[in-house]
């Protein structure tokens, strides 16, 4: 199999969902004429038509309750932010329509939004949050973020297929840096089921996004000193695989979250409580977090660097976590 | 106000001290840091200094008395300003709030009050029906001596092996005096039944000869007095050649965790002391990095500490192989234990003027001295401890006379 | 437009209306009013969970933007639109259980009011931030653009609402996409207790159609009729594929936001003013002096009603609340 970077994975799983599935559309800021910001849809409207791939105006509630609306009455709308900081001038309609419709009466509202995440792109405050935390506190939405093309495309094809509003947390920093081989037309990823992408018994670090390359680089170096750490890449933040992570830290005793997005209020405290609540006495260690500071995102980028979690900071917490 | 003195944790396994003499007694005036009494441990004997000035109003404990770590012996009244308490390491402090030093929010095994025991572990004494009082008494590798998880799995592992029926003592009560165990003796005893329980013990001998070292010491030594102050001896060039050699035998220097082998990158020597009460074995750190000299120093610094019992917690942590030296008793061979968690020690006898069949067949008399090495047949095979050994004893045969110092 | 000071000018009978129509109007109108009147009944009894936001002075409004639009029609009714929901279909009984939160309304208890939707009657169920639903029924539109049924959609914005965000931008996303989408404004004076002078300074809030590049027209409010025939035509305009239709209606709240609120700060003539128009009475007085209803009739409509809202209410008290464990259910659509 021939090998594609993260951003074709997303744009393969997208077409070939479009293809399967008439009822499957697109509409965002940017997507259709010019391909969208980071060119994503790029040739789509050629290939599906200006009604299926929507240029929309600049209009993120707009946006997002049109969508919700569509979806109630039978069709699948794709969403697009164009960066995943953008989507707070939508909030409301995903929090408290979007989420709260099936449970309040038992419509379903099968959508997804793609949201551009994150940083490591010297992107500054506005274009390199990440946002998740704020969703994942939101009961009646499901969460996703890839970290490999594979689960790119995976993941994309059942956020699509969900009958749900799906938050698709694509990493920009990954868009062209990660490559892999991906699977085929039916190859989908399972909503809330995590990959172990490495395997130990010293301790398990629990990550998603673009932090699991750099949890797995501070694993490997740490393996030289003869410790193996087992690297959970969550893959679905909501839900998430509790299974995984309780079977994992019941194996290791100890457990380092890993995190991009600010520490305070982040998902790895949920983690950390699960944890705690459910796995207390095979814990020897206390439950450890690396996450962003807890303040915007700085533009320059030797703060930028201060800011973000890097495999050093994640090998030193490692290296404490491991000594206890 | 009122503070509370408590037995403070002298050392990073210990779990209580004995009062060995009380400086002060209620009702007398003490300033800051000012010793109030001597304590003594299994491995460290210390003083234990007020925290603030202020009255001595009460003692708790007695000298002799043994008291947990944690435990208040004495109240004093103090004056001024509120006592300070001692600054707390916080238990999980996430990076995040300090990324430029991620090790100044790490996570610190808990003392006070007692040994801590993490979750994990105390469910495995529980299901495995264990004591309080037999967790206490097990060494812990963590943080601060802490037990891990993996300490009591190993020492579990190792108690479901089944263990010889013991015999009863049988002896006549007028014929033996019977004298309780000091700590320090306790931990000896503990630590060496845990070491041939956890290591299949293999010793090899060879002979190594030391004229080379001999001269080239007489050469120096009178030098070496007048400089610094103390004696030049033979240890500091075992040690030398020891030191460096390991660099070159990584798996020698070495450590078995469960099944993974530990290889350790730096090279830090447990040099054993003989007390009167014990052996305590102080460490020298990257001791192949240290020159003949250095490494005299470093030897002299560390000996002379333990004599006056002022070694401190970090004078005994992390050495990844050990030298002990019989010979300044008189002993020809060494058969030593090793100092766990590390994998093999090695023992140097009595040098000894012998005669010995040298080159063309000539009979000579040599200076000649036996090296023992004992070693954990888990990891080092006998292939393996020969050519160690034997790269010893060819680099201090080899000594030249007449190099510089 | 409809001078509001003239409520005693006649009502006109559009082309197209048979007496039959005109009945049924009448029929939904009444039934709006004796629904709420159980409703504030119930209320004082305890018996209604939460709050009560009746839609006295509203109801023609509500009836008549929902009889111009067809079952294949999409509605996003307000919680000033009880009419609405009943001309769209919605059971009494069904109504009655969802205000009483009984485990058998369409929300099963989750959600009151008329939080409900249904894929059937093609109805969306609002949420209480106003202004929400303006962009969702928009996506309504849009879906039916893209499945070419030639279906409209419809929903409703107060004059308080008409200030909110959502209100510009699914106007103007509707508006460029040339959507059959119809926003309804609901004009009645007051935002709970906030006058139109301290929510808007335009004199029109249709006016703000210039802006988005599409028709606004304003009516009376009261008269059931002219909003039925504003409303036609923005229907038709949407079926033809010429895009959304602002349609401002003028009327006055004739009771407090909600129950629980006496309006003190309404002055008391305004009030007067505006009773002289009350919506349903004024219909009827049209109907009857026009001789397509009799005295009798509205007895015997009337009689119907009551009876009609007995049996709901009866049905709602009767029936059990949701198992407290329905709670942790249904967040997720399977």
């Amino acid at each position: 199999m021939s090998q594609v970077t993260y951003l074709e994975a997303i744009r393969e799983g997208l077409s070939e969902e479009m293809e399967r599935d008439p009822s499957v559309f697109l509409l965002g800021e940017d997507i259709g004429a010019y391909g969208g910001a980071f060119k994503v849809t790029a040739g789509f409207q050629e290939r599906f038509g200006q009604q299926r791939v929507l240029d929309t105006p600049l209009a993120e509630s707009a946006i997002l309750g049109v969508a919700a609306g569509a979806a109630l009455r039978g069709y699948r709308p794709v969403a697009e932010m164009q960066f995943s900081d953008f989507i707070t001038s939508g909030f409301n309609q995903l929090v408290n329509f979007a989420a709260k419709t099936h449970y309040r009466y038992g419509e379903p509202v099968p959508m997804v939004v793609r949201c551009p995440t994150g940083g490591y792109i010297h992107g500054g405050p506005f274009h390199s949050q990440s946002t998740e935390a704020w969703f994942f506190h939101t009961p009646g939405l499901k969460l996703v973020a890839p970290s490999t093309p594979a689960d790119a495309k995976g993941l994309m094809k059942a956020a699509i297929r969900d009958n749900n509003p799906v938050l698709y947390f694509e990493h920009k920093f990954l868009y062209r840096r990660a490559k892999g081989e991906v699977g085929g037309a039916e190859d989908v990823i399972e909503i809330g089921k995590s990959h172990t992408v490495r395997r130990g018994d010293a301790a398990t670090i629990v990550t998603y996004g673009a932090t699991v390359s750099l949890s797995v680089e501070a694993a490997e170096v740490v393996a030289r000193d003869g410790s193996e750490v087992e690297v959970i890449d969550l893959r679905s933040l909501q839900p998430f695989d509790r299974e995984a992570i309780l079977e994992s830290v019941q194996r290791t005793g100890r457990l380092l979250i890993v995190h991009e997005d600010t520490l305070t209020g982040g998902i790895g405290g949920e983690i950390a409580a699960v944890v705690s609540d459910q796995a207390f006495e095979y814990l020897d260690a206390p439950i450890r977090r690396v996450a962003s500071l807890d303040t915007p995102v700085p533009f320059a980028p030797p703060m930028e660097e201060y800011f973000f979690p890097s495999a050093p900071k994640i090998e030193a917490a490692l290296r404490e976590l491991l000594a206890y | 106000m009122k503070i509370d003195i408590v037995m403070p944790q002298l050392w990073q396994s210990i779990a209580e001290g004995t009062i060995t003499r009380w400086l002060k007694k209620p009702g007398d005036a003490v300033q800051k840091d000012e010793t109030l009494l001597e304590v003594s441990t299994d491995k460290v004997e210390s003083e234990v200094p007020a925290p603030q000035d202020g009255t001595l109003l009460e003692l708790l404990a007695q000298e002799g008395e043994t008291i947990e770590v944690g435990k208040p012996i004495a109240v004093l009244e103090g004056q001024g300003a509120e006592a300070r308490p001692a600054p707390k390491r916080e238990m999980a402090t996430a990076t995040a709030s300090a990324p430029s030093s991620p090790s100044s929010g790490g996570p610190t095994a808990r003392r006070s009050g007692g040994r801590f025991y993490s979750p994990a572990v105390r469910r495995l004494a529980r299901e495995a029906g264990m004591q309080s009082t037999e967790l206490d008494a097990l060494p812990g590798s963590g943080s601060g001596g802490r037990l891990t998880k993996n300490d009591l799995q190993r020492h579990l592992d190792g108690r479901s092996r089944p263990a010889a029926p013991e015999a009863p003592l049988v002896y006549s009560g007028d014929d033996v005096e019977v004298v309780p165990m000091d700590n320090m003796r306790k931990a000896i005893a503990a630590h060496m039944v845990r070491s041939v329980q956890t290591s299949p013990h293999v010793t090899t001998v060879q002979e190594v000869d030391m004229t080379g070292v001999v001269k080239h010491r007489a050469a120096h030594k009178a030098t070496f007095e007048r400089e610094e102050g103390f004696k030049l001896t033979v240890t500091p060039y075992v040690a030398s050649v020891v030191a460096r050699q390991l660099r070159e035998y990584p798996w020698v220097n070495a450590s078995v965790d469960g099944d993974r082998i530990l290889v350790h990158r730096r090279v830090h020597l447990g040099i054993a002391v003989a007390l009167e009460r014990g052996l305590v074995v102080p460490v020298i750190r990257d001791a192949d990095t240290l020159s003949l000299r250095g490494l005299a120093r470093a030897l002299h610094a560390i000996a002379e500490k333990a004599r006056r019992g002022e070694l401190k917690n970090d004078d005994f942590q992390g050495a990844t192989f050990t030298i002990t030296n019989p010979g300044v008793f008189g002993s020809l061979i060494g058969t030593p234990i090793i100092n766990q968690p590390q994998v093999a020690i090695l023992s140097t006898g009595v040098i000894q003027k012998r005669v010995v069949v040298v080159e063309d067949d000539a009979i000579a008399v040599r200076s000649m001295m036996f090296l023992s090495l004992s070693y954990d047949h888990r990891l080092i095979d006998g292939a393996l401890a020969g050519r160690f050994t034997r790269s010893v004893v060819e680099r201090l045969a080899s000594t030249d006379p007449s190099a510089a110092l | 437009m409809t001078d509001i000071h003239r409520p005693e000018e006649l009502i006109q009978i559009p082309h197209g209306l048979g007496p039959e129509d005109l009945k049924k109007l009448h029929y939904f109108l009444k039934l709006t009013q004796g629904f709420e009147d159980r409703l504030i009944s119930l209320y004082k009894q305890g018996k209604i969970v939460g709050g009560v936001y009746t839609s006295r002075g509203n109801e023609a409004v509500a009836v008549g933007t929902a009889f111009a639009l067809e079952a294949r029609d999409v509605l996003c009714p307000m919680h000033r639109d009880l009419g609405a929901a009943l001309v769209k279909g919605d059971p009494l009984r069904e109504l009655m259980c969802q205000f009483l939160a009984r485990g058998n309304s369409p929300t099963r208890g989750k959600d009151s009011n008329l939080h409900h939707g249904n894929r059937e009657r093609n109805t969306l169920g609002m949420i209480s931030h106003l202004g929400t639903m303006i962009p969702v029924t928009v996506g309504a539109a849009l879906a039916e653009k893209m499945s070419g049924s030639g279906a409209v959609a419809l929903t409703y914005i107060g004059d308080g609402g008409s200030s909110i965000g959502d209100f510009h931008e699914g106007l103007n996303f509707a508006a460029v996409q040339r959507l059959p989408f119809i926003l309804v404004i609901e004009n009645n004076q007051y935002a709970f207790s906030t006058p139109n002078h301290m929510q808007f300074v335009c004199e029109r809030l249709a006016d703000r159609a210039l802006g988005y590049g599409i028709p606004g027209v304003q009516v009376d409010g009261t008269d059931v009729l002219a909003v039925y025939q504003a409303t036609k035509k923005a229907v038709e305009r949407g079926r033809r594929g010429e895009g959304p239709t602002l349609i401002e209606t003028i009327t006055m709240r004739l009771r407090g936001h909600s129950e629980a609120d006496n309006f003190s700060y309404v002055p008391k003539e305004l009030i007067e003013a505006w009773q002289a128009k009350e919506p349903v009475s004024r219909f009827e007085n049209a109907l009857l002096q026009r001789g397509v209803l009799k005295e009798a009739d509205v007895q015997a409509i009337e009689e119907r009603i009551a009876a009609e809202l007995e049996d709901a209410a009866q049905f709602a008290l009767d029936s059990p609340m949701a198992d407290p464990e329905e709670a942790a259910r249904g967040v997720f659509a399977p």
